[in-house]
């Protein structure tokens, strides 16, 4: 071939890259303008409806929810295509950040299980050997990564379908060799039984604007960017990607991503061997990973599937005196709801008693319910070994710090200042004893007018909390927190009141608010109910 | 008991009395409409008496409980006694409270024999409170469930010390507290069945029994199998395992056995509980189908003698028509040749209810009857639905069913105004919109206010304790447990066909109008059709609760004026901003009043009519 005939074929072959990038620029701004459209039509429509309904609150707030919807669906559309440029020019940088896996993979959890759930898929995340969870990198783009990753799988796999990823760790053989210990291969595969792609389109899977066209899917939505973005940063974080697919069949992605490990000062880890972890859950699925965990630590687990099953176990072993030295709530129960168990255990063993929830829920939505159940900590799922041990670590030094001094504090709460108003002496006595368990300084007023005879006179500021009976002689709690809350200075207004009495009416509850009183507590005082005021207010 | 405790104790059943509405002979409407007023006023002062007698006398001993000496808490002990004795309930709530109490003393001083006991009866605390929620799916009650489970299961945990346990009384309540767990509802039949078979191997090992002959074993296990034939009652045929068929079957046999025997001595006919489970089980294990056994039951139904008010005699009348209507649910098919049948039943039914002596005052029959409430089938020529719950509401819930009728009455008003200016304003409810005449769309209108206020409340049926014979203010478990009344509503009205379309009102009047409080969750305001209706009830029950009739149970109490006032500065949150726009208008200010006016007078008037004369 002639050197003209050779230039003339690359030139051709430009041209029909170019071509087909043109082409697929086309595909692409015709797909955007129906893809933009879409959320748009649905604005202009939902502002309209809005505007003619506007003397219906509930109405216009149901139009505005959807027209956020709508709007965060175009600004992830736009997101793309910013990214894909950014990409393109080479102005995309990586930010260089410690972050735990563990947190990684339970954000990723919580964004996309709710998806699979909606198509009754079954998504199963398998955490393999973790060497190190705390690396450096950019927590956000692997974020990105994933969720892309899965959420294709999610969006291309029928209903009842089934998604597995599997997430492990390895040094890199020549790594290894050269001694090279702080970098690991993050090794990330999504295997999907949906519908799979064509050996064309596999071909052209992350050129950019490419999406999987086919009837069944005609309703899905997207730039066809998201391959393309997840290649580019594979690619700028010097990781590899491969898919394997068979139409019909389903789809196998694995990235491999070499990761930093970040500074080792790690939280010491000491669980007590020889003792026994109670685990109440009902699903089978992690219970044997768990239990390998603590068994490399000396524990055994012993598993419950049901609530009565804990609560008769617990009975026996507290009066046996071998009971655990922690209780796991995992997912599920076969016979009631976990935090209802949870709340039972906390009465029956005892204020220091560790109980764990393990579990995929969005800890946000369930730290408030959970709390007042009594469990004292979450460990996320995926899980990972190292984020349960340390948890169970701490909790059970926590534990054995308050058994071996009763006088010390139980969380750091030192540095506050309780006022307890009570006229009876043994109540006082139970009350400080529970009090000063916590380590907050306890000072005790009889009345009513004592304690706002010690509050006027203390400095501005002196006192936290004012634990405040409501029968007292002398000067009754709704009177001396009325008074409190009208004196001249700027504690008066601030100081947390909080009312400590066996009135438990509605009425009760709302005249303490009346009196400016900030939270009730019912008699006898239950000695997690304190921490829990105190851990509420000052944590 | 200590005065105090004593002194509540008869204030709870003056209430009770109070409260009946109960009309003495020969006496005028007029004259009714005052007395009726005066007890309410009475039962006021009782009611507020009661809580002056926990705050000064019960809460300051809970206060100081752990210097309590041992008589006061024996007293306490015996008062929560009082409070609740078997079916027989005054004040749960308290009962709960209290024992809360002293499981939390018990845990502190480490007593376990006074843990265990306590445990038992916080447990039955919570089992009344299940009891409320009959017709509830498990998902709705599951936390009370839950809460009753735990306590006995904990109790019943001790059975592995038995030996070690030497009260006698304490070893009571740990196989009292093992045959307990079996109570509520289960996921599913073999679950309970399972449960109480375990139970039953426990009582009837001989080694348990020689350490405390003296307890009395054969109560336990003759209780015990009752509980397993009664697992018939709710079991599904299609969710029982042969196994669970069997189990049952063993223990109905031995129920029935020693109900024959029992009758033979007495020259009676053995109860009438354990021949329908006879006759029942005999179907499950194949013997007849399940005509044969709705003909079994009409015999035994045929029975009932209408001027015996026993407690078998109220089975067969009452309980066991619920029953026969659950399997005409289940079975459709065997209605239509059973109609007639079914028609007369109610009548029946009614008539006993009318006869019975002191009904409301009956917690067996009101248990009875709300059983059948929920498993009523309504036929064409029968009594429908509405018109039975509104009998019930009227003879065991007359303040609800005076509240009911007063908001369906202002309701009714309130549309009529609007449906002056806005004629389509309800043209989101398919039947309005498709009325083509126009008085026919006004008639539509108001008659579906009324009823839908008639019908808002009829969940409250379940919970009668905390609300016509509520002797004092709610403590907040019981305010929230009081939310339930709308889904129990929901359920009752959805399943029949004369009530089906205010099963939303029930559902929706406690939400507040932009969605951000109220209960229950699972009402879409946008997506329900009777919305703007809805909207007005929620008004109209509310200003009619502050202002007069349930001031007790929220300790807020105001006028109409103050009322007005109030709705209007929740303008757009709890209520509709098209409701609030009207209130802003005195004229509409105005006819409102009269409409509250004349509702309370047409609603005493409707009682009047319909109480039976009593001798004073």
């Amino acid at each position: 071939m002639s050197e003209l005939e050779q230039i003339n074929a690359a030139l051709e072959e430009a041209l029909e890259a170019a071509k087909a990038a043109n082409q697929a620029k086309s595909v692409f701004l015709s797909n955007m303008s129906h893809d933009i459209r879409t959320p748009m039509n649905a604005i202009v429509g939902m502002t309209s409806i809005a505007l003619s309904h506007i003397d219906e609150k509930a109405r216009v707030q149901d139009c505005l929810l959807k027209i956020k919807t709508a709007s965060m669906h175009l600004m992830s559309l736009v997101n793309d295509v910013l990214d894909m440029s950014r990409i393109d020019s080479g102005r995309l940088a990586l930010n260089e950040e410690e972050f735990s896996l563990a947190d990684l993979f339970h954000d990723i959890a919580v964004i996309v299980c709710p998806q699979a759930e909606q198509k009754n898929q079954m998504l199963q995340i398998d955490i393999g050997q973790i060497l190190e969870e705390n690396l450096i990198g950019d927590s956000l783009r692997l974020r990105q990564i994933m969720v892309n990753i899965i959420g294709n799988a999610v969006k291309y796999t029928q209903e009842d379908g089934e998604i597995k990823v599997q997430i492990r760790q390895y040094i890199q053989k020549d790594a290894a060799d050269e001694g090279k210990k702080d970098t690991l291969i993050l090794e990330f595969v999504c295997a999907d039984n949906g519908i799979g792609m064509s050996k064309e389109f596999l071909d052209r899977i992350f050129v950019p604007f490419e999406r999987v066209n086919n009837s069944t899917i005609s309703k899905i939505e997207g730039t066809g960017l998201g391959m393309a973005i997840v290649k580019s940063l594979v690619d700028r974080m010097n990781g590899q990607i491969s898919v394997d697919s068979k139409e019909g069949a389903g789809s196998r992605f694995v990235i491999q991503i070499p990761v930093t490990v970040a500074d080792q000062s790690r939280r010491s880890i000491s669980l007590p061997e020889g003792k026994t972890v109670l685990m109440a859950e009902s699903r089978d699925t992690r219970v044997g990973q768990i239990e390998e965990y603590l068994k490399e630590c000396g524990l055994t687990l012993v598993q419950v599937r049901s609530g009565l099953e804990a609560v008769t176990w617990l009975t026996e072993a507290q009066y046996e005196n071998h009971m655990p030295c922690a209780m796991l709530l995992g997912q599920e129960l076969s016979d009631m709801p976990v935090l209802e168990l949870a709340s039972h255990v906390r009465q029956l063993a005892g204020r220091d008693f560790p109980i764990l929830l393990v579990s995929e829920e969005d800890w946000a939505q369930l730290e408030y319910r959970a709390s007042r159940a009594g469990v004292n900590a979450f460990v996320p799922c995926p899980l990972f070994k190292s984020r349960l041990l340390e948890t169970l670590s701490e909790l059970i030094a926590h534990k054995a710090g308050t058994e071996e001094m009763t006088a010390g504090a139980s969380e750091d709460f030192g540095q506050y200042r309780v006022l307890l108003v009570e006229d009876i002496e043994l109540n006082q006595e139970i009350a400080v004893e529970m009090l000063s368990v916590t380590g907050v300084q306890v000072e005790v007023a009889d009345n009513g007018k004592e304690a706002l005879d010690k509050f006027e006179r203390s400095p501005e500021g002196w006192y936290d909390i004012i634990f405040m009976d409501i029968q007292m002689p002398v000067m009754d709690g709704y009177e001396a927190s009325k008074r409190i809350r009208a004196l001249p200075r700027k504690d008066a207004e601030s100081v947390w009141i909080v009312a400590m009495t066996a009135n438990a009416f509605v009425e009760d509850i709302r005249l303490s608010r009346d009196a400016g009183m900030n939270e009730h507590c019912s008699k006898p005082v239950d000695p997690e109910r304190l921490q829990e005021i105190l851990r509420g207010r000052f944590l | 008991m200590q005065p105090y405790q004593e002194e509540y104790i008869a204030n709870i059943k003056d209430i009770a009395v109070i409260t009946a509405y109960r009309k003495e002979n020969h006496c005028s409407c007029e004259e009714f409409y005052e007395q009726s007023l005066e007890n309410r006023e009475r039962a006021k002062e009782l009611a507020k008496r009661n809580m002056k007698l926990l705050r000064e006398g019960l809460f300051p001993v809970l206060d100081h409980i752990f210097d309590a000496d041992q008589e006061t808490l024996s007293e306490l002990y015996d008062f929560a006694g009082q409070l609740l004795s078997g079916a027989d309930e005054l004040d749960g709530g308290l009962f709960c409270q209290i024992h809360r109490a002293l499981l939390n003393l018990a845990r502190l001083t480490k007593n376990r024999d006074k843990i265990i006991e306590e445990l038992y009866w916080l447990g039955i605390g919570y089992y009344n409170i299940c009891n409320k929620l009959v017709g509830l799916e498990l998902s709705e009650s599951r936390q009370y469930i839950s809460q009753m489970r735990l306590c006995f299961a904990e109790a019943a945990a001790y059975i592995k010390y038995f030996d070690e346990i030497e009260d006698a009384q304490t070893r009571g309540y740990i196989l009292r507290s093992r045959a307990n767990m079996a109570l509520g509802l289960f996921a599913s039949p073999s679950e309970k069945i399972r449960m109480v078979k375990r139970t039953l191997q426990i009582l009837q090992d001989k080694g348990y029994q020689e350490k405390e002959p003296d307890l009395p074993w054969d109560r336990y296990i003759n209780m015990t199998h009752q509980q397993m034939a009664a697992s018939i009652s709710y079991s599904r045929e299609s969710k029982m395992t042969p196994q669970d068929v069997a189990d049952v079957m063993e223990s109905v046999y031995i129920v029935y056995q020693k109900g024959m025997q029992e009758a033979a001595l007495r020259h009676e006919k053995p109860p009438v509980r354990s021949r329908f489970s006879h006759c029942a089980i005999e179907h499950y294990c194949g013997l007849y189908d399940m005509k044969e056994l709705l003909g079994r039951m009409e015999d035994l139904m045929d029975e009932a003698d209408l001027t015996d008010f026993s407690a078998n005699s109220m089975y067969g009348i009452i309980s066991l028509p619920a029953f026969y209507c659950q399997f005409l649910n289940q079975y459709p098919e065997y209605l239509p040749e059973r109609e007639e049948y079914l028609e007369n039943l109610y009548c029946k039914i009614m008539d006993y209810v009318e006869s019975f002596p002191e009904a409301a005052q009956n917690q067996t029959l009101y248990l009875y009857l709300r059983q059948l409430a929920s498993t009523f089938v309504e036929t064409k020529n029968s009594i429908s639905y509405k018109e039975f719950i509104l009998k019930l509401l009227m003879r065991f819930e007359p303040e609800i069913y005076l509240h009911s009728r007063v908001v369906g009455h202002a309701s009714a008003a309130f549309c009529k105004i609007i449906i002056e200016e806005e004629p389509d304003f309800f043209d989101d409810i398919g039947m309005i919109k498709e009325a083509s005449d126009p008085e026919e769309k006004r008639r539509l209108i108001l008659d579906y206010a009324m009823e839908g206020g008639l019908l808002h409340d009829v969940g409250k049926f379940s919970f009668i304790v905390l609300y016509s014979q509520a002797a004092r203010q709610w403590f907040e478990e019981e305010y929230e447990m009081a939310h339930l009344h709308t889904l129990v509503g929901e359920t009752w009205l959805s399943e029949r066909e004369s009530t089906k379309r205010y099963a939303d009102v029930a559902l929706g009047h406690h939400c507040w109008y932009d969605g951000s409080r109220g209960y229950p969750d699972s009402y879409r305001r946008l997506e329900c059709p009777y919305r703007q209706m809805i909207d007005i009830i929620n008004l109209i029950d509310w200003m009619s609760t502050v202002m007069k009739s349930a001031g007790l149970y929220t300790g807020v109490e105001r006028s109409f004026d103050e009322t007005v006032e109030t709705a209007i500065t929740l303008d757009g949150r709890k209520f509709s901003p098209l409701l609030i726009a009207r209130l802003r208008d005195p004229d509409v200010v105005e006819r409102l009043r009269d409409a509250f006016t004349q509702g309370r007078k047409d609603a005493f008037r409707c009682l009047y009519d319909t109480q039976k004369g009593d001798s004073a």
